[in-house]
């Protein structure tokens, strides 16, 4: 079922393009459908789940590299999953109305489609393999979804920076899982979380696998240094940006920590990485946050901001900590993809998201408004709201803490939540108090040029309404939604006893605290909007285009020193190199080795075969014009195609035939087009040059071929081709070789020779376009 | 570039050749020969065209199918590959039928069909190269 599940949205994606659905107006209905499905096939899972009964899925595709498909419905899987269900369905409805009969629409639900099943497939995984192949196909679907408007220079930057970010920290995550998969001896999650955690932290290479897990979770999930991805992935259009970069894929990398957390979280190494990267995260995007304008970016820098509080909450190995955590993803979820929603729908109304611009917005779309300062409550962490819950769980957390004696962690981590949560409640208030409710913008107000169809408000409405409902149904929910998430990230069964009202306990003292300091900050925001602008501002993502751009600077050195001058150099160096290599080799014990039969007596074609090589090979040197040099290089082939023949190997001789030919043709073809005057005569100590580097290439061939013809060094595989091939049907073992035993081979060759012609159809009209290019310089000048 | 011998020559030569290297494809499992062969061969009976008729006319025979016709034999072989786990679970795990025809018995195979997604990607690769770099260079002196 669950294949079936992300079957059907990687396929409704591409049926919903090919139907072009920017005709109709109520598009997105029809696209809703899709996740709405998945959404109600995982409510109806949440009984069984809670209970602790996952589902199981297995795929086995290549038993001998051990690869298999497996997925795994649990706890965590299933909440995850209904965030990404449920929050894909508000999506595809509101993209539907976002786009607005633009033709763009159609790409648009393919790509967020292969997105949903990745993401899903992600949260589902239970082998470590088949996650990462997951977490690349969100980046590379994030990648085309920020980069949508293909015109946006911006959104190409940002685009390319996310990927490029996310891609390196992705292929440390596979170095990490590769150890991870080593010390456990086996890649399946639930396979690997059943052993004692004893068996990583104990191990001689934790460290090393910890640290290229942790850049996997932290490049994803936008953690300091490698937050400034984030911002500039806003690009994307807004159903994009509030599905992927503040509900789902950035919570990728939380959710692998939260995944992993059993066996890893007892090593001191995994806290304080954690505690420290995610407490630097979320003071550091609350404080940026308050210095944008724009009301997208205000919001992707408080989404940095949420995701370093959930990643200092899966520091802590207590129960406390991870119900905090799993409250927080959920409540996160239901007021930022609002948010961001409004963002696009004022964007779509007034053609504007800076906030200067703005106000009064509550009276000229009281929907909107109403959507937007519910959901921003809960992000202020007001009561009654769910982030007043996540956030009184957060502080309960650092409490406990310092009442168990870890007092300085404790006193840290509050001090750091009381300062971002005011921070929170600033901006909340900005947005509130500055787009919706004042009557005059700072600038020159802008207009609504069209209003939103309620249809379009709707699914941000719902979205909200969830989320403000969810605090007063604790009790009926607790257990079947919130239990079985921290079940798996603490391995052990949990009940939960939430609660939105305390009394006037310290942490409510503390809340309340963090909120005054907030409104202190909202009245003070223009003093505080100078000073934090005056401050140091370390663009991260300038340092990345630097790195970037010094990557190229180096590919262009090295480019220009081994392969800037002439041709004869280009190839020396790599054959010299080589045959310097084997030459040492020979030099120190395998010429010992070899066994060479001083007596035998060579047959005919054994003589005459090579003399006409040597032959050919000296007409080559000596010829006067290209024609000849080729044919003679010809020559050589044949002699090479003859000893094939006489060594009884018809399908090499074959394929040496008409390889030669095509070489033959081709270079004629080639010389063709060079210009005669390419190749003046070489001066005498230049073709001596040549001559000794020849030699030296010639002495190592001679030499591998003699070892090849030696004893062997290590035991034959042909014995097993020549003895299956009749099993595989097959009486020509070269071809079983390469359909069969070989396959893989094979289409990978294939794969890489479709991918050269491509690339070699590109460079060889490349040079035919270049004077169309040098016209339109040419008109230039009459612009100007 | 056209010759006259050679455009006598190939109107013979051409259809031996394409008939060839089907003989090789479909023999290629037991006797010399195979996929990657017949692409070659077919791929030296197009330039046999190229260097009797030029470089334009084969371009406008064939040229438009060079393109799909790899893309369509990358996605046969991938297929084909995948059948192992249609049938025995396992990818590019063989899968073989037999077609009994009276005293005469043909074996086909997930192998055959993958070979033919092969020449189909070698024979359009070469000949896409082939035209492209006997395509006249602009303003070159001829």
């Amino acid at each position: 079922m669950l294949t079936n599940l992300l079957a059907l949205l990687a396929v409704s994606g591409p049926i919903l393009w090919l139907l072009r659905p920017h005709r109709w107006r109520h598009a997105g209905w029809l696209a809703a459908m899709a996740p709405a499905a998945v959404t109600a096939w995982l409510l109806g899972q949440l009984g069984p789940v809670s209970q602790g009964i996952a589902l199981n899925e297995h795929y086995s595709w290549s038993q001998a590299l051990g690869l298999a498909l497996d997925l795994r419905l649990d706890g965590l899987g299933l909440f995850f999953g209904l965030i990404i269900a449920g929050m894909g369905t508000a999506i595809a409805v509101y993209a539907g109305y976002y786009f607005e009969k633009a033709s763009t629409l159609g790409r648009f639900y393919a790509l967020l489609f292969l997105f949903m099943a990745s993401m899903l497939g992600l949260v589902w995984a239970d082998n470590l393999l088949a996650l990462f192949v997951f977490w690349e196909g969100t980046s590379i679907t994030s990648y085309l979804l920020i980069s949508f408007k293909l015109t946006d220079s911006n959104a190409l930057e940002g685009a390319r920076r996310a990927l490029v970010v996310t891609g390196i920290g992705a292929l440390a995550m596979l170095g990490g899982f590769v150890l991870l998969g080593q010390m456990a001896g086996t890649y399946s999650i639930s396979g690997l979380l059943a052993l004692p955690p004893s068996t990583f932290t104990g191990h001689a290479l934790f460290a090393p696998m910890l640290g290229l897990v942790l850049l996997g979770a932290f490049t994803k999930s936008a953690q300091f240094p490698f937050h400034f991805w984030l911002p500039g992935a806003m690009a994307a259009p807004t159903p994009a940006s509030a599905y992927l970069h503040s509900a789902t894929m950035v919570k990728a990398g939380v959710y692998l920590l939260a995944r992993l957390h059993p066996a890893l979280a007892e090593s001191p190494l995994w806290f304080w990485a954690l505690f420290i990267v995610g407490g630097i995260t979320m003071l550091l995007g609350a404080v940026i946050a308050l210095r944008h304008y724009d009301l997208k970016a205000i919001l992707a820098y408080a989404t940095v901001s949420q995701l370093g509080v959930l990643v200092m909450l899966l520091a802590f190995d207590v129960k406390l900590a991870t119900v905090a955590a799993a409250v927080g993803i959920l409540a996160h979820a239901l007021y930022k993809g609002p948010l961001f929603m409004v963002a696009g729908i004022v964007d779509h109304a007034t053609g504007t998201r800076d906030i200067r611009k703005l106000a009064g917005l509550a009276r000229s779309l009281p929907l909107v408004g109403a959507a937007a300062i519910l959901a921003a409550i809960s992000m202020a962490g007001l009561i009654p709201t769910f982030g007043f819950l996540a956030k009184e769980l957060l502080l309960e957390n650092f409490f406990a803490l310092i009442e168990s004696g870890q007092t300085q962690i404790g006193w840290a981590g509050l001090a750091a939540t009381v300062i971002s949560g005011a921070l929170f409640v600033a901006y909340s208030l900005i947005i509130i108090c500055e787009a919706f409710l004042r009557r005059k913008p700072a600038l020159k107000a802008a207009k609504i040029e069209h209003a939103p169809s309620a249809l379009f408000v709707l699914p941000v409405l719902v979205l909200t309404l969830v989320g403000a409902a969810i605090p007063f149904f604790l009790t009926a929910i607790e257990n079947t939604l919130f239990a079985a998430p921290v079940a798996a990230i603490t391995a052990a069964p949990a009940e939960l006893h939430l609660a939105l009202w305390h009394g006037w306990t310290p942490i409510f003292l503390t809340s309340l605290l963090a909120i005054a300091l907030g409104v202190l900050l909202f009245t003070q925001r223009e003093r505080v909007r100078k000073l934090f602008a005056s401050g140091i501002q370390v663009s991260g993502a300038r340092v990345f285009d630097g790195l970037v751009d010094g990557l190229y600077g180096l590919a262009g050195w090295s480019t220009r020193t081994l392969q800037g001058s002439s041709f004869p150099t280009q190839i020396s160096i790599p054959l010299l190199a080589a045959a310097g290599f084997v030459i040492y080799a020979f030099s120190l014990n395998l010429v010992a080795d070899l066994r060479i039969d001083w007596n035998a007596v060579p047959t005919f074609y054994e003589v005459v075969l090579p003399t006409l090589a040597i032959v050919a090979t000296l007409a080559i040197a000596r010829a006067q014009s290209r024609l000849s040099a080729i044919i003679s290089l010809g020559l050589v082939g044949v002699v090479v195609l003859l000893i094939y023949v006489f060594f009884s190997a018809p399908d090499l001789a074959l394929t040496q035939f008409l390889v030669e030919v095509l070489t033959l043709v081709l270079l004629v073809l080639v010389f063709y087009r060079i210009p005669h005057h390419a190749y003046p005569k070489q001066p005498k100590h230049r073709s001596m040059k040549y001559l000794l580097i020849s030699l030296a290439v010639g002495v190592w061939g001679f030499g591998m071929a003699l070892v090849a013809a030696g004893e062997p060094l290590f035991p034959l595989i042909s014995d097993f081709f020549s003895l299956n091939a009749t099993a595989a049907h097959g009486g020509n073992i070269v071809n079983v070789i390469l359909v069969d035993f070989r396959g893989f081979d094979t289409l990978g060759e294939i794969t890489v020779m479709v991918v050269a012609a491509l690339g070699g159809y590109a460079l060889l009209r490349a040079s035919r376009m270049r004077p169309i290019e040098a016209e339109e310089d040419f008109e230039e000048p009459y612009d100007a | 570039m056209p010759e006259l011998y050679l455009a006598l020559l190939d109107r013979i030569l051409t259809p031996v050749l394409l008939l060839l290297a089907v003989v090789f494809l479909l023999a290629g499992h037991n006797a010399p020969g195979g996929g990657f062969i017949a692409g070659l061969v077919v791929a030296t009976a197009f330039l046999m065209q190229i260097l009797a008729r030029g470089d334009s006319f084969v371009r406008k025979l064939i040229g438009i199918y060079l393109q799909p016709a790899m893309g369509v034999g990358l996605l046969i072989a991938l297929l084909s590959a995948l059948t192992g786990i249609g049938n025995n679970g396992v990818f590019f795990q063989g899968v073989w039928w037999k077609l009994s025809l009276g005293s005469f018995e043909l074996e086909f195979g997930s192998p055959t069909t993958f070979d033919i997604g092969v020449f189909l990607v070698v024979s359009a690769f070469v000949t896409s190269y082939l035209l492209e770099l006997s395509r006249p260079a602009e303003g070159a002196a001829r």
